[in-house]
């Protein structure tokens, strides 16, 4: 009998200790992951605590399924680099000059593939490549003079129509300030807007054309 | 004697299933968020399949998600 007690609070006590060490790693998981989202790493760990204290309730799995679908402040879109904000084309179709840059990000993006946009047109397709050669691409409705020009063969496109920005492993997008309009993911992107990162956009859209992002 | 071993068995196969049902179940509900977690993240949904397995499938997730470099970006420490 004294065995079996002993072998239960062997049992007992290796499951406490598998516990305390998973809250920990947990605690530790939940600050790096919100933080990597972009919000303070006190709230990971404050629905660890959470989920701690009612255990087994619902709690932990509403705030999961809260994190998953809010808007997360990384995808805010960042402020305009600094001496790009003001430089709006005014009006017409300016060739843009070529010298222009993404400004680099205080983070850096590990992954260096490159980048395409595919979307459909009226009389077919358009599949673009996006493979990082050169710092900045122009997207225009025009056929492509240049190997940094991008052609979406489409009347709403502009000529040109906007500009993709390179820099630190992500992509920049800039309207040129045409008709047709440039939209990230639903949202009008405005010249006055500069250059903004659409590095973990989905969706872009030249006129009336839907283009998706995805890595090449 | 043979229909005590059978009636234990029945019922503890019923017990099994039920269990099994149960953890796939609570895991649909887990894997639904995580899946988009991951894809926001930039990594494949199916990462969060291992929801199925019991006990550290949810560490085997976070542990990616905490430790491995986002490919769809993270936030500045700025804006931490």
């Amino acid at each position: 009998m004294g065995l079996d007690l002993a072998a239960l609070m062997g049992i007992l006590g290796l499951t406490g200790a598998f516990a305390i060490v998973g809250a920990v790693l947990a605690a530790w998981m939940a600050w790096r992951i919100v933080e990597k989202a972009g919000l303070p790493g006190w709230t990971g760990l404050g629905a660890v605590l959470l989920t701690l204290a009612v255990v087994s309730s619902i709690v932990p799995l509403v705030l999961l399924w809260v994190f998953a679908f809010m808007r997360w402040p990384r995808d805010e879109p960042a402020g305009a680099a600094p001496g790009y904000g003001g430089a709006a084309p005014a009006g017409g179709p300016a060739r843009p000059a070529p010298t222009r840059a993404l400004a680099p990000p205080a983070a850096a993006l590990a992954d260096r593939r490159g980048w395409k946009l595919v979307g459909g047109l009226p009389g077919g397709s358009v599949a673009l490549a996006i493979d990082g050669s050169a710092t900045a691409y122009v997207l225009t409705g025009a056929p492509a003079a240049e190997p940094t020009e991008l052609s979406v063969p489409d009347p709403s496109v502009g000529r040109p129509h906007a500009r993709l920005l390179i820099a630190a492993g992500r992509l920049g997008l800039e309207d040129l300030g045409t008709a047709g309009g440039t939209f990230i993911d639903g949202a009008r992107l405005s010249p006055e807007h500069g250059p903004r990162d659409i590095s973990a956009a989905r969706a872009i859209r030249l006129g009336t054309v839907e283009l998706t992002l995805s890595r090449a | 004697m043979t229909y005590v071993v059978a009636w234990i068995l029945g019922l503890g196969t019923l017990a099994l299933l039920m269990l099994a049902i149960a953890h796939l179940v609570v895991a649909l509900f887990l894997i639904i968020p995580t899946w988009r977690i991951c894809t926001r993240a930039g990594f494949s949904g199916a990462l969060s399949l291992f929801h199925l397995v019991p006990v550290i499938g949810w560490m085997i997730v976070m542990a990616v998600l905490a430790f491995s470099d986002w490919p769809n970006g993270e936030a500045s420490p700025a804006r931490r």
